[in-house]
């Protein structure tokens, strides 16, 4: 990797589990056409779409998922990029079933994104995705800083959260999420052509939460498009794995829907790698923010 | 006309199980083409702007005790529904017979008052018989099945440079992400045993090359290229030695033709016809159990090109 073709790269980064990162990107990608911006540091990669300024997501993919980061900008570079297009491109590169990693490139002579891969025998696949010069600046929204008091949150398994969000669909349109600290609970109301509530009860339920964090009662109404595109679109594989789902309330009502995607070496790779073992700190993080509707949030900037 | 044979359990499984399943992926019906020695399945030869297949067959390789015997130099040809044919042949394996006698009938349906053409199915079990009746069209004029042998004389023509494509599975995956990225399909196949594939879009371009693949024909010496530039260069430079075509392709087209996968072929070449004018693959079976061509069946597809004249 040390040769002359380094100069003038902001990012060279050889990632072995394509695958995971696919799984992260599907997660936010809720429609065909999404422009996303891709920001580098020298911490990892982190991919962002907004929709509506209500809605955003964020994939983290730090740099202890690739084999090997090499990050040399000053300042940090953020592109554009479509995400339909980013997801199918790196898609076409987990069709090999070699064991060879993608090298990513930013930014090549165009200011494209480069990925390369050539396996054992020799054969060599290859992408250049055009970006662009992003014209917004993705809104910075934070759970935790805006008050002294502790936000109010709950983990559950991944498939029930996804679960009980589906079966909101038919009411209607917005739906209202209540913490009440006595008796711990989580209640999921949706109003509009019919009624549904679906309820978390931690005594009840306890295998269900992992944890359940709330001082006072609070309740916001949030709009259903938006909170189903925190959970519809996660792999059927990554759910079937299961893991924790967090969800935060900050003060002002903004959700934080968090997700935990495991970046999985494929098998023959784990053999190579002996340090692969820790499957634990092999996960990418994928946060989804969703404003609350206007009429219960008149502080909002 | 006449036309009666008795299909053996090995025709009716290669048929079945392998062959008219992958022509039912690229359309409804095909034409069927009996000569004294051979049958032959055509899909879409008479028309030159979709996926074009041929599954040759000596008579041998399906039927025993052929008989054919036509005006037209005993041949006939006719186009027959493969859903309707693979459903009957289905049924026939549940007979417990070991006889599935075929031929060519003209029955006349109750409400209609022409007779009209079937191909007739009858297994013989110990105790019944089934027959299936399965329409066909009216036997092709004499032009027609002049022009289905001249299609296949046609294909005789092999491409000057065939190249051993990998793993059709592992090919039909690649394919299968690459269709949501472009329509369009660029593939490039050098003398020097090369493969590309490549998809050029005014957002992406995104390709595969498969190198020093098994060359049939004119080959070359790929070590004149310089192997530190990129795949798509080293492409370039192999058309501009002449010793590389490159053709575009619909990506539709080429999806499609990977289920030529469901007939278990055991090698595939690939190759460009001469002035660029579609792309030929040809594929081979060995006898089952040995690493022997088998030559009493032969199957090729053809895709056209989409733009002749460019590159």
């Amino acid at each position: 990797m040390a040769d002359d073709r380094g100069e003038g790269l902001e990012l060279m980064c050889l990632l072995d589990s394509v695958q995971g990162l696919v799984d992260a990107l599907t997660c936010i990608r809720w429609k065909r056409h999404q422009d996303a911006i891709c920001e580098l540091s020298e911490h990892g990669v982190v991919i962002m779409v907004e929709e509506w300024s209500c809605l955003q997501a964020r994939v983290y993919f730090r740099k202890e998922l690739f084999r090997t980061y090499v990050y040399q900008a000053d300042v940090r570079p953020r592109f554009g990029v479509s995400l339909g297009l980013l997801v199918d491109s790196l898609s076409t590169f987990t069709s090999s079933t070699g064991t060879a990693a993608l090298e990513l490139q930013y930014p090549g002579p165009d200011m494209q994104l480069l990925l390369k891969s050539i396996d054992a025998n020799e054969t060599c696949m290859y992408a250049e995705i055009r970006t662009r010069i992003p014209d917004t600046i993705p809104r910075d929204f934070s759970t935790d800083e805006d008050n002294a008091s502790s936000p109010q949150s709950f983990a559950v398994k991944s498939a029930a959260l996804k679960e009980a969000i589906d079966d909101l669909e038919w009411p209607g349109s917005s739906v209202k999420i209540s913490l009440c600290p006595e008796p711990p609970s989580v209640i999921f109301r949706a109003e509009g052509h019919g009624d549904l509530q679906i309820d978390f009860l931690y005594n009840a339920q306890a295998d269900l939460f992992i944890t359940f964090q709330c001082s006072h009662p609070t309740s916001h109404n949030y709009k259903y498009k938006f909170l189903k595109a925190t959970t519809s679109n996660i792999p059927a594989h990554i759910l079937k794995d299961n893991r924790g789902s967090k969800v935060t309330v900050s003060n002002t009502g903004l959700l934080k829907v968090q997700h935990l995607i495991p970046v999985r070496l494929a098998p023959a790779q784990q053999q190579i790698d002996p340090s692969a073992n820790q499957q634990q700190s092999r996960v990418s993080y994928i946060e989804f923010y969703v404003l609350p509707e206007e009429e219960n949030d008149p502080e909002m900037p | 006309m006449k036309f009666k044979a008795f299909l053996t359990n090995h025709g009716v499984s290669l048929l079945e199980r392998r062959f008219i399943p992958a022509f039912e992926k690229i359309g409804k019906s095909c034409h069927l083409y009996l000569t004294p020695e051979h049958v032959i399945l055509l899909h879409n030869v008479l028309n030159s702007n979709g996926v074009q297949a041929v599954a040759q067959f000596k008579k041998e390789a399906l039927f025993e005790d052929y008989r054919i015997s036509s005006q037209n130099e005993d041949r006939i040809a006719f186009t027959i529904d493969l859903a309707l044919f693979a459903r009957a042949l289905r049924s026939s394996i549940s007979m417990d017979g070991d006889k599935l006698q075929v031929k060519l009938v003209k029955k006349r349906a109750v409400a209609v008052e022409r007779a009209m053409p079937y191909l007739s199915l009858e297994s013989m079990g110990h105790r019944t018989a089934v027959v299936q009746d399965v329409p066909i069209s009216n036997p092709l004029s004499r032009t027609d099945v002049h022009e289905l042998q001249t299609a296949l004389d046609m294909a005789q023509d092999l491409p000057r440079t065939l190249v051993q494509v990998p793993d059709l599975h592992l090919l039909q995956n690649l394919a299968n992400r690459l269709k949501n990225v472009g329509e369009i399909l660029e593939i490039g196949i050098t003398q020097y045993g090369d493969f590309h594939l490549h998809i050029s879009t005014s957002l992406v371009t995104i390709g595969s090359e498969f190198r020093k693949l098994r060359v049939l024909g004119v080959r070359a010496d790929g070590g004149v290229l310089d192997g530190a530039v990129s795949a798509s260069a080293r492409l370039e430079q192999a058309l501009q030695r002449g010793e590389a075509s490159a053709v575009q392709v619909s990506m539709k087209h080429f999806v499609k033709s990977l289920q030529c996968q469901l007939t278990k072929p055991d090698t595939s070449f690939y190759g460009i016809g001469q002035n660029d004018s579609s792309l030929t693959m040809i594929f081979q079976f060995f006898v089952p159990g040995s690493r022997q061509m088998d030559d009493s069946i032969s199957l090729h597809y053809r895709l056209p090109v989409l733009d002749p004249g460019l590159s």
